[in-house]
Parts: structure tokens; sequence; C-alpha cells
């Protein structure tokens, strides 16, 4: 076993798939964001202390569902030749995940406008770079 | 007679030293310098030629006087996370120094079909031989 040990590799050379189903679409951030800003309004509508809270928490849960949904986008939808397309890709990418933080933080509905607006700015580049045709299934 | 068949010996004993003395050495160099170089292959892309689990050894020096041609074996950072090392197959070169990388088992593999092409500079190295497991121990194609 100690030879075995001294004939092991130092390195794991990957020859991994990601399994990229190839389907994206900002639309599952949007609706997520969304959801963000429907429960702040319900938030502040309420005086219920228990519905308040629940409020939180699912807003909790779908700002990080929405930031996810945008660092698929980011890391798997969007390729080098888009950035050449769009310089600016990157930098909307990374305000919209940082945006989809801060509408965890707050309940302030001017928050989750502004991610709203940057996940609108990413389903342009996708439009912008042949996405829904490229990644989504024709309607049956 | 007996002089001469023995200077014959040596002279031919000397010269068969000689022609093996070079490709000997360089054989040790180029285990010796891979031997440093190994690595463990995680994943299923480049079945059949390697599997999941196979230890390889890898020349880092085999690229360094010439670009990798097209069928070749590499050893290459992730573009996505450099910090990974990808093992890919040269599929096709440019004038530019670019080249595009696929999996053997384009089905399972995240390659330049997903990451795009990739620089011929970055390459690290050519998987050359498989010593583990042992029963399919030998070079790799």
């Amino acid at each position: 076993m100690d030879l075995l040990r001294a004939l092991a590799p130092r390195r794991t050379a990957h020859a991994h798939c990601d399994i990229p189903c190839g389907v994206y679409d900002p639309a599952q951030a949007r609706i997520e964001a969304e959801s963000c800003y429907r429960i702040i309004e319900k938030y502040h509508a309420s005086s219920d202390e228990v519905f308040r809270a629940r409020c939180l928490i699912i807003k909790e849960e779908r700002a990080e569902l929405t930031k996810h949904h945008i660092d698929v986008m980011w890391h798997d939808y969007f390729k080098p030749e888009h950035v050449e397309k769009y310089a600016d890709l990157h930098d909307v990418c990374w305000k919209a995940s940082k945006q989809a933080s801060q509408v965890k933080r707050t309940v302030d509905l001017e928050e989750a406008t502004k991610l709203l607006a940057l996940i609108d700015r990413i389903d342009e580049m996708w439009k912008g770079t042949n996405g829904p045709a490229a990644t989504r299934l024709p309607a049956a | 007679m007996r002089i001469r068949a023995t200077l014959t010996i040596a002279l031919l004993t000397a010269s068969t030293a000689a022609a093996l003395w070079a490709p000997a050495r360089s054989a040790a160099r180029l285990l010796s310098r891979s031997w440093t170089s190994r690595v463990a292959i995680a994943g299923r892309s480049m079945e059949p030629a390697l599997e999941d689990g196979d230890w390889v050894l890898v020349d880092p020096e085999a690229y360094a006087a010439r670009s990798p041609r097209p069928g070749e074996l590499i050893l290459v950072p992730d573009p996505r996370a450099p910090e990974r090392v990808l093992i890919k197959r040269v599929a096709t070169t440019s004038r530019d120094g670019q080249l595009t990388i696929l999996g053997d088992a384009p089905d399972a593999s995240t390659d330049s079909r997903d990451f795009g092409p990739i620089a011929a500079e970055a390459v690290q190295g050519r998987p050359w031989l498989r010593y583990w497991p042992l029963r399919r121990l030998g070079p790799l194609r």
C-alpha cells in the first residue's frame, strides 16, 4: 500500500463532463427576482409579524435562487465570443449577482427593481447572442 | 585470426553501446521529467483512450519546441478555472496558436464546444504513458 501511495500521482487531470443540458433562459432568474419584488411589497403591506417573518425567509431563498440562475447564465451560457460582442457582459453579470445579494439583505423595493433591470440586461445579451434559438426548444 | 576476431567483437560492442547510449539516456530523461508530472484521470470524457482512475505520465517538455498537433493528447488548465487541469485531445489548430480541444467521448465531455479554443502556449504537456492499472500499462495514443 505504501508502494502504491508512492506511485500515486499528486495531481488530478479532469476529463469531466459538466453534463450541460444546454437550456438557458434568464427568465428563470427573472421569475425568482419578481418573487422577491412581490414578497417585499407584501411584507410592507402586512402588520402580521409572523407573516412578515415568513416573507423574509422566502425572500432569502428566492434571492439565493436568483443569484444561482444569474451565475449559471454567466458561467455556463455566455462564451468568449459573447464577451467580444458585449464588452460589459462580465460587469453586468457581476453587478446582477451582487444585486441579488443586496435584495437578500434589504426590504427595499428599489433594490429589487435594480435587480430586475440588471436581469433584463442579461436577457438582452442572451437574445442578442441567439440564445433563444440556440438553447430553448421550440414550442410544440 | 584470434586477435582480429577479438578486435571485431570489441568494436561491435563499443559501437552498439554508443548506439544504445543516446536513446537510453534520453529515455531516462523522459521518464524522470514525466515522473514529476504524473496525473490521475478523473472523469469519463476521454474514454476509451483514458479511463476514470487511470494514472498517466505527462511529458512537460513535449510541446516546448513545437505546438501540439491534431490528434495529440494534451494537459491544459481549464480556461474557466485555471487551478484545475484538463486532459483532452487536439481537434484542430490555427495559425495564431489557438487549439480546439475535444474529449474522445463527446457526450461526456465539456470542451472547446463550451469554452471555445484555447491558447497553445497554455498547454502543460503531453500524456504519453499509462502506468496504472498495470494490466493496461502502455503508451497512450
